[in-house]
């Protein structure tokens, strides 16, 4: 089945818009590093499922929701957000992951490519990525209320049940993307949007909301260029998103301590 | 100094604590904690730095593991102030937003809740126009103010504020207290504070348990706070302990 370009426009809109969605909490959770890493645990899942011949989709989905229990798990052991070893175990995947991959498929399972998709996973894919979303709007305070003050949130009584949740939500965003934008780049695609909104936004109702409007325009603008200069989707992509993140710079608002 | 404010009391108890102690990493962080808390009574914990007063908090609101026993009355609803935000400050955040954190509907807060937000910003001297900014973008005075009016919106039985005058300007620490003392006497919420300042504590409380790591003294605070008991918390080099000689 060739690739289609309204495939890659629809992933694109929707994959990015739930990406924009998630990258907030993400950010001011600081786990931007964490999540970026998580990302490249897909390449493992993508190899195995091209030696034992199944979709590749479903060894990234089984990856990455294990490594999102794993974070999970660190992060209970210690107060402190385990990065370095997050960072090494994610990288080392990476490099299993590329030792394992026939060499014709690793640009593409790095970098992504525009996606052939049967209609049905094609759909489930644009459902799922929907419904995610939704989710990230829905679960929007509880979330905010874990990172603006997480003792009174647990007085509140949020347990640590959402950020399990919060985690899975961003590990089946990244599986959703990572065909279109490849191993080494979802996870910035779900970081971009959020540093670009952050800049611009005086609220967290208009942060969640630019930052999921940006995820979806810069992902459909990023095939575009891709398509018309015969680019790879994932680099596109991510560099429109740094250049519109450097424009964003002089917005941003003092004060990061 | 004298106790400038006799709040009304009742008998009934809300919080129960008993032989409460926990250790943390291996050390015993609090030993054997026994005090009780009733309905309508501000109610001090005072004690030198490291001398356990947050984790005594942190194991009331059952954040921390502990042993020992600690009943809440069962119909008890409890406001908790911590000291500060743990969001960092370029966070965009508006203060609107962190008080619909405690609202139904974060996207599009009721007007009954509106309605409630008002008065609690008014009764901490807020104007509305404090709405708008950011939550990095408070001075001390008003962040407290907002983390108690966001305690108040649950109509608590009781309020836990964990230092509530330690980022306030010094000369706004006396605000503060009045406007909680205003809170205890128009609304019968029990107060459960930890405060650095005795004159506070002289003034404002009706009773005080003097903690390090396990209770030193407990009762009204002209009984309970004697020169040697101040001895014992804050060490043997203390003023009141050369004022008056060693009492051992």
């Amino acid at each position: 089945m060739p690739a289609s370009p309204h495939t890659s426009f629809w992933i694109a809109l929707l994959v990015g818009i739930a990406s924009g969605s998630v990258g907030p909490f993400i950010l001011l959770r600081r786990m931007a590093l964490v999540g970026d890493a998580l990302s490249h645990v897909a390449l493992p899942g993508i190899a195995l499922a091209l030696i034992y011949r199944f979709d590749p989709f479903y060894g990234v989905i089984a990856f990455l929701i294990a490594a999102a229990f794993l974070v999970f798990w660190l992060e209970g052991r210690s107060r402190v957000p385990p990065d370095a070893l997050v960072g090494l175990l994610f990288t080392a995947s990476l490099a299993i992951g590329i030792l394992m991959l026939p060499n014709a498929d690793v640009i593409e399972s790095l970098f992504g490519a525009f996606p052939t998709l049967s209609l049905p996973l094609l759909l489930a894919i644009l459902l799922t990525a929907v419904l995610l979303s939704a989710l990230c709007f829905f679960l929007a305070k509880r979330f905010l209320f874990l990172i603006v003050s997480p003792d009174l949130a647990r007085v509140h009584g949020l347990g640590r049940g959402y950020d399990l949740a919060l985690l899975l939500i961003f590990a089946m965003i990244v599986a959703l993307g990572i065909k279109l934008v490849g191993t080494l780049l979802m996870g910035a695609l779900t970081i971009i949007p959020a540093s670009i909104a952050k800049n611009l936004a005086q609220s967290m109702r208009r942060y969640v909301i630019l930052s999921a409007i940006f995820g979806g325009a810069i992902s459909v603008v990023g095939v575009w260029l891709a398509e018309s200069f015969r680019f790879l989707p994932g680099p596109a992509i991510v560099l429109l998103g740094v250049g519109l993140f450097v424009l964003s710079l002089p917005f941003a608002r003092r004060g990061t301590a | 100094m004298i106790r400038l404010f006799q709040a009304h009391m009742s008998d009934e108890t809300v919080l129960a604590v008993d032989d409460l102690s926990v250790t943390l990493d291996g050390d015993p962080v609090l030993r054997n904690i026994s005090f009780t808390l009733k309905q309508g009574e501000a109610f001090a914990v005072i004690g030198p730095n490291g001398a356990g007063k947050t984790v005594l908090f942190r194991a009331l609101l059952g954040l921390l593991s502990h042993t020992g026993q600690v009943h809440w009355r069962p119909d008890a609803k409890i406001g908790y102030v911590p000291q500060r935000f743990s969001v960092d400050r370029s966070a965009p955040i508006s203060t609107m937003e962190f008080f619909l954190l405690q609202s139904p509907n974060f996207w599009r807060p009721a007007a009954a809740f509106t309605s409630q937000l008002d008065q609690e910003l008014k009764l901490m001297g807020l104007d509305r126009a404090v709405l708008r900014k950011g939550l990095g973008e408070l001075s001390g005075g008003e962040t407290q103010r907002v983390l108690i009016a966001s305690a108040l919106l649950q109509k608590p039985s009781v309020l836990l504020l964990d230092e509530p005058t330690a980022a306030v300007d010094a000369g706004f620490e006396d605000t503060v207290y009045a406007l909680l003392h205003r809170v205890q006497i128009d609304r019968g919420t029990a107060l459960l504070l930890i405060s650095h300042d005795l004159s506070v504590v002289y003034r404002y409380a009706q009773r005080v348990l003097c903690l390090n790591k396990s209770v030193v003294c407990q009762g009204p605070p002209v009984e309970a706070l004697n020169p040697q008991a101040l001895a014992t918390l804050y060490g043997e080099a203390s003023f009141y302990h050369h004022e008056h000689g060693p009492a051992h």
